[in-house]
């Protein structure tokens, strides 16, 4: 335990980390307010620049934008009424009307706070749980993986608005990706047809910048003749002992749902921030005022969307299962420089993994800072003409596939899936699925063959491993939940 | 039936990779053992979606999904971009496509001062070469303007 505080608190003494997650902050705080980029998306665009850091200081950009991305998506939902990221939206509630009233300073303070709080809060939790889940996972034979990469998948049911069977429609056609290449038992080539830079599988990078950045770009082109309205702002004011008296409850209570909810397989900061706010009106003795400026609700939901960033940490860096969109892209960056995500992470790269925890502290400590003294000047930014910002951003993306293994397959990669992903969305289908499918795909399939080879073909036996059952337990509550829980609401 | 226009492309879809898959070549049993073959998994994964179709089929049936509007010539017109974008590149220069299709874009989506599209499609694209090449030292493809850089 004393070594991994000295790994966090080696932290601060490393200068070129500090000004790296100082500069990416400010970096994460822009994409979090430029419209249509979050964190996912910007996560996905800077993977390509951090090739050459060293992997601390690389998956530390990643996590940083992740967190400063996830809070900055406030300043637009409070200021213009449009959520940076998806995991503002339910911010934009009373956030708005707040500001409406003449009290966006408050209302900016009061997220900057909430969400400082949760980050904090679920960092440390990610330094107390990972190690312990790690321990348990250490003892995950094949069986027990299957099951839970059969759970994560699951769980894509509800990661995002797109409906249940389209998520899993859209996480089958994931999955279906990961097989394109050789077969990793027997070399057989599947769906290559004669490429043969596709032998090792579809490289997950460029994949992801197309689903996210490219699919974006042509939803955006449709937005460009949208007009927002700013609400002006002094300075933000940092919550009064009257605001801190009324709010308190609620965020420690959107600490623990957003911790907890960031810890599922596969779910994320706007889920999170959903039932963050949902619990704050429903325990508040002052419900009317939801929706009409509530402060319990602004702090409701940015503490539960940043405490969900940490809990997306654990199943991610614990069981190589990303916990939302954005850790997916973090996995990749933890393989793409060397590190294998899984309980050996523990005691293979202990400095390494605390170290990173003690980067998402400091970014957390800094965005508050950001968000207090510079939020003005971040929401004017979130102004910049979209016919300047995507192109620049179609630059980025084509130039950053390309830089990663020196292939304009890739390129081409980013464009198919661009375009792919634009008409998914175009049709009500989520991209996330397909993103989090296509990690998980040879995971599934690579411990089910092994499971297989462990019972002499027999399957079913999977199931007779006390864990791997609970794990199959939990995705069949995962899909059918919902409904039963709904059938059982309706007969009373 | 309109409606079926979507769950019917993802059973196309579905059925082409079963067909796909059965191509695909065998593998001698002492290899395979206990576990499948590499055939195998992608058509379970397609017999899902098939399933997972015909409930998305039924879900559209009994709540049709809204029409979606055809989006205008800036979503489109992107798309041809792309589609520019490749023999550009592999005929001529990276380089000199990417900042096409910027300056394009950039005109497309509104912008109406040549300058700023014209900086913003030169600037953006040398400036993330130096530093790729530079800093992250990436080589990039050869082409008109990287044969001259690189000599």
């Amino acid at each position: 335990m004393i070594e991994a505080l000295q790994a966090m608190a080696s932290v601060v003494l490393d200068p070129y980390l500090i000004l790296l997650i100082l500069i990416t902050t400010i970096l994460g705080v822009i994409i979090g307010v430029l419209p249509g980029l979050g964190a996912t998306t910007g996560a996905a665009l800077l993977l390509p620049f951090t090739l050459t850091m060293e992997p601390v200081h690389a998956i530390a950009v990643l996590a940083t934008i992740y967190v400063s991305a996830t809070f900055a998506g406030s300043i637009t939902a409070i200021l213009i009424n449009t959520p940076g990221t998806s995991a503002a939206a339910a911010t934009t509630f009373d956030g708005y009307p707040l500001a409406q009233r003449g009290e966006a300073g408050r209302a900016l303070g009061i997220a900057v706070v909430s969400s400082t709080i949760g980050g904090v809060f679920s960092v440390i939790v990610l330094c107390v749980a990972a190690p312990l889940l790690a321990r348990v996972a250490y003892e995950f034979r094949p069986p027990e993986y299957f099951a839970l990469t059969l759970f994560g998948l699951s769980m894509l049911a509800t990661i995002s608005s797109g409906g249940t069977v389209r998520n899993l429609i859209g996480g089958v056609f994931g999955v279906w990706l990961a097989t394109i290449g050789a077969e990793p038992t027997t070399g057989i080539e599947r769906f290559m047809f004669g490429n043969y830079e596709l032998y090792e599988g579809l490289a997950f990078v460029p994949v992801f910048i197309g689903l996210f950045a490219i699919s974006e770009l042509l939803v955006q082109s449709k937005r460009i003749n949208e007009i927002v309205d700013t609400i002006g702002m002094k300075a933000v004011k940092l919550p009064t002992r009257a605001d801190y008296k009324k709010i308190w409850k609620t965020v420690l209570r959107s600490c623990g749902i957003g911790t907890f909810i960031g810890v599922l397989p596969a779910e994320g900061a706007t889920v999170a921030s959903m039932i963050g706010y949902a619990e704050a009106r429903r325990w508040s003795k002052n419900k009317e005022e939801f929706g009409k400026g509530a402060v319990e609700g602004i702090a409701g939901a940015e503490a539960a969307n940043n405490a969900a960033t940490g809990g997306a940490m654990v199943p991610t860096m614990v069981l190589g299962i990303p916990g939302s969109g954005t850790t997916a892209v973090i996995l990749v960056g933890l393989m793409v420089h060397g590190l294998r995500p899984g309980p050996y992470l523990f005691t293979e790269q202990v400095d390494t993994v605390y170290q990173i925890f003690g980067a998402m502290l400091l970014a957390n400590l800094m965005f508050m800072a950001m968000g207090l003294y510079a939020a003005k000047l971040f929401a004017r930014i979130s102004l910049v003409p979209l016919q300047i910002l995507w192109p620049i951003v179609f630059a980025l993306a084509v130039i950053g596939a390309y830089a990663l293994s020196s292939s304009l397959l890739d390129v081409w990669i980013v464009l198919i899936f661009g375009v792919v992903g634009f008409l998914a969305r175009r049709h009500g289908f989520a991209v996330a699925p397909i993103a989090v499918g296509l990690i998980l795909g040879e995971m599934v399939e690579t411990n089910f063959q092994n499971s297989l080879k462990m019972f002499e073909g027999d399957w079913w036996l999977i199931a007779t491993q006390p864990l791997a059952a609970l794990f199959l337990v939990f995705a069949f509550l995962g899909l059918f939940g919902p409904v039963i829980l709904k059938q059982i609401l309706g007969k009373r | 039936m309109r409606y079926l226009v979507i769950p019917g492309i993802i059973a196309v879809l579905s059925v082409s990779v079963i067909v796909a898959a059965l191509q695909l070549e065998l593998s001698p049993a002492m290899i395979v053992g206990d576990s499948m073959q590499p055939r195998a998994f992608p058509i379970i994964l397609m017999v899902i979606s098939l399933t997972l179709t015909v409930l998305l089929a039924l879900q559209y049936h009994n709540d049709p999904p809204e029409k979606v509007p055809w989006e205008g010539s800036k979503t489109w017109g992107s798309v041809a971009l792309f589609l520019i974008f490749y023999p550009i590149t592999v005929y001529i220069d990276m380089f000199i496509a990417i900042a096409a299709v910027m300056f394009v874009m950039c005109l497309m989506w509104g912008e109406r001062r040549l300058l700023v599209a014209g900086a913003v499609a030169i600037v953006t694209p040398v400036s993330i070469f130096f530093l790729f090449d530079i800093v992250l030292r990436v080589r990039f493809p050869r082409g008109l303007l990287t044969n001259w850089y690189y000599g």
